[in-house]
């Protein structure tokens, strides 16, 4: 276990390393992340200019799912997705032998070789986003309302990383599919509002059949501490429920999938 | 002038055949054009109902259906994205032998472009179709705004490809230039009325999107079609707006093309 944090927290420095040796590059993202939330909260703005609530959600709601979005978009772009696109990179090009002769747990392994250190720029400014709202509505971060928000988040988090990993898993089977992640982002689209603004048959199927209501509204909602956001109180406990029965599934999916796996440059 | 259009057509042959293969691909591509649109009118039309008079920006429901809907089959049409790949083939080197051919490498792109619309359409139409099935919307276009807003959607596209083109161009001076794409593509999402009708920008937003090109590429065929704008005076000004600014980027064009072939240093060789 030891071993195992201490070869994260290795590969996290020598991404930094390498980021750091291109330090305009690094501003300019930066200068980047800076106009896409500048892009979020113009949204807002029109949105509440037109409206004075979104299906019960009123401004403040809004920007702490705004805040959210932008942690967590932030955060899969830091680590989930660069590591996922390498290992689909590896299977078609069978160099995934050298990740498997390693003496350490291989979805571990494939699992932080890449670290995009300058994205914790979004999670700042989303967070900070977020507690803007937050401290608007109730003129403090409400700490139980915080550390549910965190817990329901980290579930969130695990989710996406369970379906990531369970999509990077499908290319042992169909070895040219880089274009999967599309499939992600067009779900992950929807996530930007809450989901009580679809029909309610649609918000079934992103609360039950693609779990979206739990990685962006829920949390969000959550933060908010607010009956109107309309959050169900099991919410948190489900969320926890469906990320460890997700893990787990993707966890024997990717060991069933390891087994079809012949080198493909062999 | 007929040797380009018989390269043109080459082109264009080539170009469906490449998409054919990628047909994946590009089905993943066309489907993210939907989704946004379509979460957008999801969020609008409950704006609408959560005010007292079930309206927003003026717009019911049925409005803002039929708005997205239109701005689904608009937003594919329209669709452009030579200011991101053009700084990929020059660091390349990938726009060296484009250069040699005796024909612009701009009608290579237009042909690509006009190959990847027309496959697509094979699954985008029945996708707009099932859209258009589940929110109803509310037109109330007449004949001749069907034909107007037709002739402005053929402007509109072509003027987005050329000023895209024309900001694509900027990649001969600055190889890397993605984060200008974006900035490119966020402006005509918001001044173009995509995100939001006109009507709901608030007023210093508002006014941007009057001054600059976007609300002619998107929005100005969108309300034409949906029968919104109800004056043929407007419609008329409006292609003539839209037919200044294809002239005005064409200019810019030849100039920055000129410029830019002169400036190309072959990258990677």
């Amino acid at each position: 276990m030891r071993r195992a944090l201490k070869l994260a927290w290795l590969f996290a420095r020598v991404s930094v390393q390498n980021v750091a040796a291109y330090r305009f590059d690094m501003a300019a993202r930066g200068v980047m992340s800076l106009l896409h939330l500048g892009a979020e909260l113009l949204a807002v703005w029109t949105i509440y200019s037109n409206t004075p609530s979104l299906a019960g959600w009123r401004w403040p709601h809004l920007l702490i799912l705004v805040g959210v979005y932008r942690m967590l978009a932030g955060g899969l772009r830091m680590s989930i997705v660069p590591n996922m696109r390498r290992v689909l990179d590896d299977i078609r090009e069978g160099t995934l032998d050298f990740v498997l002769l390693r003496p350490v747990d291989a979805q571990w392994l494939v699992s932080i070789r890449e670290f995009v250190f300058w994205r914790a720029a979004d999670v700042v400014l989303g967070g900070a986003v977020a507690v803007y709202g937050c401290v608007h509505l109730h003129g403090l971060v409400p700490w139980r309302a915080a550390g549910l928000f965190l817990l329901t988040l980290l579930a969130g988090f695990v989710i996406v990383y369970s379906v990531w990993l369970m999509l990077a898993t499908l290319c042992f089977w169909f070895v040219r599919i880089q274009n999967i992640e599309m499939v992600f982002w067009n779900v992950f689209e929807a996530g930007r509002f809450p989901i009580v603004i679809y029909r309610p048959w649609v918000q079934w199927l992103l609360t039950f059949i693609v779990p979206l209501a739990f990685i962006t509204t829920f949390p969000a909602g959550i933060l908010a501490d607010d009956p109107a956001a309309q959050v169900p109180a099991a919410a948190p406990l489900l969320a926890v429920l469906i990320a460890a029965v997700l893990l787990a599934g993707s966890r024997w999916f990717w060991r069933y999938g390891l087994r079809h796996y012949s080198g493909a440059s062999a | 002038m007929i040797r380009v259009g018989r390269v043109f057509a080459a082109y264009l042959r080539a170009g469906v055949g490449v998409m054919l293969q990628y047909r994946g691909e590009i089905l993943l591509w066309a489907v993210w054009g939907l989704v946004n649109p379509a979460v957008l009118y999801a969020m609008w039309s409950a704006a609408a109902e959560s005010n007292p008079d079930a309206t927003a920006a003026g717009l019911t429901r049925g409005q803002f259906a039929a708005y997205y809907f239109v701005i689904m089959i608009v937003g594919h049409f329209a669709t452009a994205w030579d200011v991101y790949e053009m700084g990929y083939l020059i660091r390349t080197g990938r726009m060296s032998p484009l250069l040699l051919l005796p024909v612009p490498p701009i009608w290579k792109a237009l042909a690509d472009n006009a190959a990847y619309k027309l496959t697509t359409l094979l699954f985008v139409v029945p996708m707009w179709l099932v859209f258009a099935g589940l929110v109803s919307p509310e037109f109330d276009t007449a004949v001749w705004q069907l034909g107007a807003g037709s002739a402005a959607l053929v402007l509109g596209c072509l003027l987005n490809f050329l000023l895209g083109y024309v900001v694509a161009l900027l990649a001969f001076w600055f190889t890397k230039l993605d984060a200008l794409g974006e900035v490119y593509f966020g402006l005509g999402m918001f001044l173009g009325g995509r995100f939001a009708p006109l009507d709901a920008l608030p007023p210093p937003i508002r006014w941007a999107a009057d001054v600059l090109p976007f609300r002619w590429m998107f929005a100005f065929p969108t309300e034409l079609l949906m029968g919104r704008t109800t004056a043929e005076s407007v419609a008329l000004a409006g292609l003539a707006v839209q037919a200044a600014w294809i002239a005005v980027v064409l200019l810019a064009l030849r100039r920055m093309w000129s410029a830019a072939v002169k400036r190309y240093a072959a990258v990677g060789g």
